[in-house]
């Protein structure tokens, strides 16, 4: 799957050829151009996403872009303004959330305060008129996959934090959802548990097989747990790919500067080949993607990103001179934060091993950058 | 297909919009009675007039509006100046026994009603009472105090009657008090009576408005206090509306006098929030 | 830690305050106690015999019965159609918006601040207007509108801490909104409800001004009788009365306290 913006991909998936519908056949969830509305403020704004059958799929971006009513629509907690929503291949906009088997784990984990953890598990399945004997078999079985063995009588506030969210994760799983919705289920963890539930929930994912869309603002988490990432903002996906190449080859100034750390220097478009483009900083030249270039004559200034780990200590051909203005040890790590003015207005972040050599505060330094994950887009005025 | 998105609607509201009908009804009824002509010793009523209202003008009737006024407002400045100091402490006392002790004495009252209530402070303030029993046997006084059948009496009484509802107003008021502001205002160097009167007090502003107001409308509906304690001597509307009603079968009237007092009451909040405006603004 | 003189000056102060306010608040209650059990007709203190026979009297004087069992059938009827009509507006009234909606509210509520001697006269002019006659469907139908309010508010209360969160998790798990009403929305509500009603049988058990006016000897409750009673009587009779009526409030209350938390059901628990 190239990296090729949602935008671009939509206008096929839109048109109606058989190869869209053969496609239609491996997708759990499907928005079409969906449209939410609160009184003035626009939460989505024609979005449209396809998640695969059995893909762990994150929903990634700032604060209030519209991630939880992307959820709630696909749960049937909210019903568009405009557009489709199909889960299985099925038409379910207007289907009410008990008729659409899918399985949410909250941030709270809303687990029933009033019923025990076995209840609470058995709800769904006591909902759909499972037989008792078949309710108790398939609790105790799932309680014993989730380490929850041992705990069926407990009430949700004799519990953990990291005990509760198993529960509620076991109470959404049971039913075998078509789709598990998790709107940022770690964040009330605090950082050691957060990372033990964030394998452990990766774990089960994948030994169930279930499709997941999985809401976070959290970066590294998204990077971390996602088969594939969408990047929301102002209720449009702009992007959608691996974490791969969503870090590597961002669509956009937005997705560059919001995931990962990156510097933006000033550079000046050398040519363009085919996939390719060369741009010329200081003393170096370095090959960047070309379509956020595309149409742009060579001679102009363009923006190159860079991540911090591609930059290393150089002399001879080098990038960049600057200054070290600050450095800040991490443990495994060093932070150098350099100032360039030739080079970028802001200040530019490199990493070094804190066992190397690290270059104190004051040193003029010279830089070269490494690898072919830079990115370029045309300049903006400031 | 359509979903319903607004399960149970008509079911959960139609009675309540049923026994909001009836209460409209019953005021409708009032209103219309107020401006009625009375037919002596019948229960029905004659044409349109409003002379009911002008009638209220003299001076045996104005007297009663204005003692049922100032009974209101001795009523709940008091109720407010006891009551303050009675919800910070059931609010802010560690011990739950405290809490719960004061909690069950200032509740209780509440549910009493005002029969029982009012016949016990006759107990208490009889010239046979309590207080005279007690005054006299240590010979503080020769004669008994006439405590009963004065504005005093009522006044003690209405205060008894309507301090549990403004101690449990204002104490729902300092409860929701982030005590973080104190902790600040203390940090800052301000001492227990300077955190009181600059951060807590101004900011349970809402409550004190909400427990005059309160404590007005109560008193105003008081009619077995001002009927028992006030022997005839102190009346309140409450007990003219039933005296007409009742002694005279002059029901229009009584409707009048109901809808004055009414008017009454809701100009008097209303003045009242407007003079408190600043104090209920306060807060975050 | 020590705290500075004046602040241990104030405390002191403020203690003493507080007993006092107490003192006033059960003063009446104590003294009626004494009284009840003075054996003599007349009023006085300190009682020089004791004596049960105006317990006694109180079960045996007829109005008190009467008036004992119109309240309590009252009571139950009022309370119990206040309870279902109460809770179920305030889960309208908290979940959907509709034409009015302010309006009922505000007739639902209204009977706080309208004099209950203005309701009374308005349910004994309505209930002649339109020829009922003055027996137990008008009482009833006044209590209800008078102690509707605090069932409303107490399960509005409720209401707004319930985490709307639970009952979509139930939907999510494919509960159709009647289970959810009935497993998640209704248990959760439960101490909200039995607490409003708690209330509204205890103020439809003790309400005087209205039931005056609507009532008719047939139909008196006791609080009307009692009050006819002390207009005619000066013994101590209702000295007891009152002392029977103090303990069991005063009990259903301390009751209520221990299981379902006063503190939180009058909204004067700590929040934050
Ligand atoms: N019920 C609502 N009423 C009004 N506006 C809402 C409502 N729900 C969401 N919005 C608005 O819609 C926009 C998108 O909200 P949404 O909750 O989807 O954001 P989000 O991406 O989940 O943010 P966060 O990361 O903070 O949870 C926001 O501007 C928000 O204020
Ligand atoms: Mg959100």
């Amino acid at each position: 799957m190239s990296s090729i913006p949602v935008d671009a991909e939509t206008k096929v998936g839109a048109a109606p050829d058989l190869a869209a519908a053969a496609r239609a056949q491996d997708l759990a969830v499907r928005l079409d151009g969906v449209t939410k509305r609160f009184g003035n403020t626009v939460a989505l704004n024609d979005a449209w996403l396809q998640v695969r059958r059995g893909e762990f799929l994150t929903l990634l971006g700032p604060s209030g872009c519209g991630k939880t009513t992307m959820l709630n629509l696909v749960a049937g907690f909210l019903f568009p303004d405009n557009g489709e929503v199909f889960i299985d291949g099925a038409l379910v906009t207007d289907v009410p959330t008990y008729e659409r088997e899918i399985g949410i784990v909250f941030q709270n984990y809303a687990l029933f305060p009033h019923m025990t953890v076995a209840s609470n598990v058995g709800y769904g399945l006591k909902a759909r008129g499972v037989a008792q004997r078949e309710i108790a078999e398939r609790v105790t079985e799932i309680l014993a996959m989730m380490k929850l063995a041992g705990l069926e009588d407990r009430k949700p506030g004799q519990l953990s934090g990291g005990q509760q969210q198993r529960v509620a994760l076991a109470r959404a799983l049971v039913i075998r959802p078509k789709v598990l919705l998790l709107d940022e289920p770690f964040s009330a963890l605090d950082k050691n548990l957060r990372s033990a539930m964030q394998i452990e929930v990766k774990e089960i994912q994948r030994k169930l097989g279930v499709t997941t869309i999985f809401v976070t603002h959290d970066q590294s988490e998204a990077l971390s747990l996602s088969d594939r990432i969408a990047v929301v903002s102002e209720g449009k996906i702009r992007q959608i790919g691996t974490p791969q190449e969503i870090y590597r080859r961002p669509a956009n100034r937005f997705i560059a500067s919001f995931i990962g750390e990156v510097s933006v220097l000033r550079a000046r478009l050398e040519r363009i080949e085919k996939s390719e483009a060369v741009v010329q900083v200081g003393a170096a030249s370095i090959t960047v993607p070309a379509g956020p270039l595309a149409g742009q004559s060579p001679g102009i200034t363009v923006d190159l990103f860079v991540r911090p780990e591609q930059l290393c200590l150089a002399s001879g051909d080098v990038a960049l001179e600057g200054q070290v203005a600050t450095t800040v040890y991490q443990g495994d790590h060093v932070d150098l934060y350099i100032d360039a003015p030739a080079a970028a207005s802001t200040r530019i972040l490199m990493r070094l091993p804190s066992h190397d050599r690290v270059p104190g505060a004051g040193a003029t330094i010279g830089l070269a950058i490494g690898g072919h994950d830079a990115t370029a887009f045309p300049a903006v005025e400031s | 297909m359509k979903t319903q998105r607004r399960p149970f609607f008509g079911l959960f509201a139609t009675p309540g919009v049923l026994v909001a009908l009836l209460f409209a009804g019953a005021m409708v009824m009032v209103l219309q009675f107020s401006v009625r002509l009375q037919i002596p010793g019948s229960l029905d009523v004659g044409g349109f007039t409003f002379r009911n209202f002008t009638a209220m003008l003299h001076p045996l009737y104005a007297r009663v509006f204005l003692d049922t006024l100032w009974l209101c407002v001795l009523t709940a400045v008091f109720s407010l100046v006891l009551g303050y100091p009675l919800a910070y402490a059931l609010v802010r006392s560690r011990r739950v026994a405290v809490k719960s002790a004061i909690l069950i004495i200032t509740v209780t009252p509440l549910f009493l009603g005002e029969v029982v209530r009012t016949y016990s402070w006759v107990v208490v303030l009889g010239n046979n009472g309590f207080i005279n029993s007690l005054l006299l046997d240590f010979q503080v006084i020769a004669q008994p105090l006439r405590i009963l059948f004065t504005l005093t009496g009522v006044t003690i009484v209405l205060v008894h009657v309507t301090l549990p509802v403004v101690t449990i107003m204002l104490a729902a008021a300092i409860a929701h008090i982030d005590t973080a502001y104190e902790k600040a205002a203390e940090s800052l160097g301000a001492r227990p009576v300077r955190v009181f009167f600059t951060v807590t007090l101004p900011l349970s502003g809402p409550g004190i408005v909400a427990g005059l107001a309160t404590a007005f409308a109560w008193t105003f509906s008081a009619f077995a206090t001002p009927q028992l304690i006030g022997g005839g001597k102190v009346n309140m509307i409450s007990n003219l509306v039933y005296q007409l009603g009742f002694g005279n079968f002059n029901f229009p009237f009584a409707a009048s006098l109901s809808v004055a007092g009414l008017a009454l009451t809701f100009a008097s909040i209303a003045v009242l929030r407007l003079a408190l405006r600043p104090l209920e603004k306060v807060g975050p | 830690m020590a705290q500075p003189r004046s602040g241990r000056l104030l405390f002191w102060c403020g203690r003493l305050v507080v007993v006092a306010v107490l003192g006033f608040m059960i003063l009446p209650a104590v003294v009626v106690g004494i009284a009840a059990f003075n054996a003599k007709a007349l009023l006085s203190f300190p009682p020089q015999q004791l004596s049960l026979r105006w317990f006694v009297n109180v079960f045996t004087y007829e109005d008190f019965q009467v008036g004992f069992r119109n309240g309590l059938l009252v009571t139950v009827a009022a309370s119990s159609i206040a309870l279902v009509t109460g809770a179920a507006f305030a889960f309208v009234l908290d979940r959907y918006t509709f034409n009015a909606k302010r309006v009922v509210e505000g007739l639902l509520l209204a009977p706080l601040v309208v004099p209950h001697f203005t309701v009374g006269l308005g349910f004994l002019i309505l209930a002649a207007q339109i020829d009922m006659s003055r027996g137990y469907g008008v009482v009833i139908l006044a209590h209800v509108v008078l102690v509707l309010p605090f069932v409303l508010r107490s399960v509005q209360i409720s209401l707004s801490n319930l985490n709307p969160k639970l009952e979509l998790a139930a939907a999510s798990l494919g509960a159709r909104p009647g289970r959810v009403l009935l497993t998640v929305t209704a248990p959760l509500l439960l101490p909200g409800l039995f607490s409003g009603w708690l209330f509204a049988a205890i103020l439809s058990f003790n309400e005087f001004t209205a039931s005056l006016f609507v009532t008719s000897q047939q139909t008196q409750t006791l609080p009307v009788a009692m009050y006819n009673y002390v207009r005619e009587y000066a013994d101590p009779t209702m000295a007891a009365l009152s002392v029977l009526y103090i303990v069991a409030t005063a009990t259903l209350l301390a009751v209520a306290n221990r299981y379902l938390g006063l503190g939180k059901v009058l909204n004067v628990e700590h929040t934050r």
